[in-house]
């Protein structure tokens, strides 16, 4: 396991460095309406109607913009929670929770094409 | 082509003779000093992981029709997810002064014959994006232009 994690970790930090970059870029307009405005009533009525809200996303913009929202930030959250483990002594469990961390990181990426692609 | 090494392959064969100190923490880890921000940092990684999840989630109900996606949209109303969002946004601010503070430090002096341009400007760039896309996906999707 130790062996394949480091024969991915190019990859690996290719999508955290992105989740960094692309992901904050991306989750901060999301954050700010659909996480916030919008539940406080504070986004303009229809703006987020269904047929709106489909036609955005069902554009190849809307979905290359979605799955790298959705996509991104879980592989930074995943490689940041193992550093995070490994900086409070998780030396011995890293391969482990290495491979949860990134498993999780990468059926979510899947979920994610087949979300934007079933829209 | 010789295949990939094995991580451990340069490791001595039996343990030296030379005595090493046990790594210690330093004293002001992990939330005095300098390591409180490197450590919230490192700790942002479970809201991203969880914000990407709950995205997922609302885009996948958006595929599911029109009830769905209103469903959901309900479920965002609920005090525990605003609380939640307005955390992750917070951290998501965070995440993004830092690393963009840090991004042109690490450029290199040279790419190929080319030197990357100043600090100062890489990381206006860098901000006049995170601005620019911030703002135009918040005004798209709350629907100010259309």
């Amino acid at each position: 396991m130790k062996h394949f994690l480091l024969r991915i970790e190019p990859l690996v930090w290719l999508l955290f460095g992105q989740g960094i970059l692309i992901g904050t870029i991306l989750l901060t307009g999301w954050l700010i309406v659909i996480g916030v405005a919008a539940p406080l009533g504070l986004v303009a009525p229809g703006a987020l109607a269904y047929e709106r809200a489909h036609a955005l996303a069902s554009h190849w913009i809307g979905r290359l913009v979605l799955l790298a929202l959705i996509a991104l930030p879980l592989w930074k959250g995943a490689h940041h929670v193992r550093s995070l483990s490994l900086d409070f002594g998780g030396a011995a469990r890293d391969a482990t929770l290495a491979a949860i961390l990134y498993s999780v990181a990468a059926l979510g990426s899947l979920l994610a094409i087949c979300a934007v692609v079933r829209l | 082509m010789a295949g990939a090494a094995h991580p451990d392959a340069m490791q001595p064969s039996r343990p030296g003779r030379t005595r090493t100190a046990r790594p210690q923490r330093p004293p002001q880890f992990p939330f005095r000093g300098r390591y409180a921000a490197y450590t919230l940092f490192d700790i942002t990684g479970v809201l991203y992981l969880l914000v990407g999840f709950v995205a997922l989630r609302v885009v996948w109900a958006l595929g599911n029709g029109a009830a769905a996606w209103h469903e959901v949209q309900r479920e965002l109303t609920h005090p525990s997810y605003v609380a939640f969002h307005v955390i992750a946004l917070i951290s998501v601010v965070f995440v993004g002064v830092r690393f963009f503070r840090l991004f042109p430090k690490a450029q290199p002096p040279r790419i190929g014959p080319v030197k990357p341009p100043p600090q100062p400007v890489i990381l206006g760039f860098l901000y006049a994006v995170w601005i620019g896309v911030a703002g135009l996906m918040t005004a798209i999707l709350a629907g100010g232009i259309s």
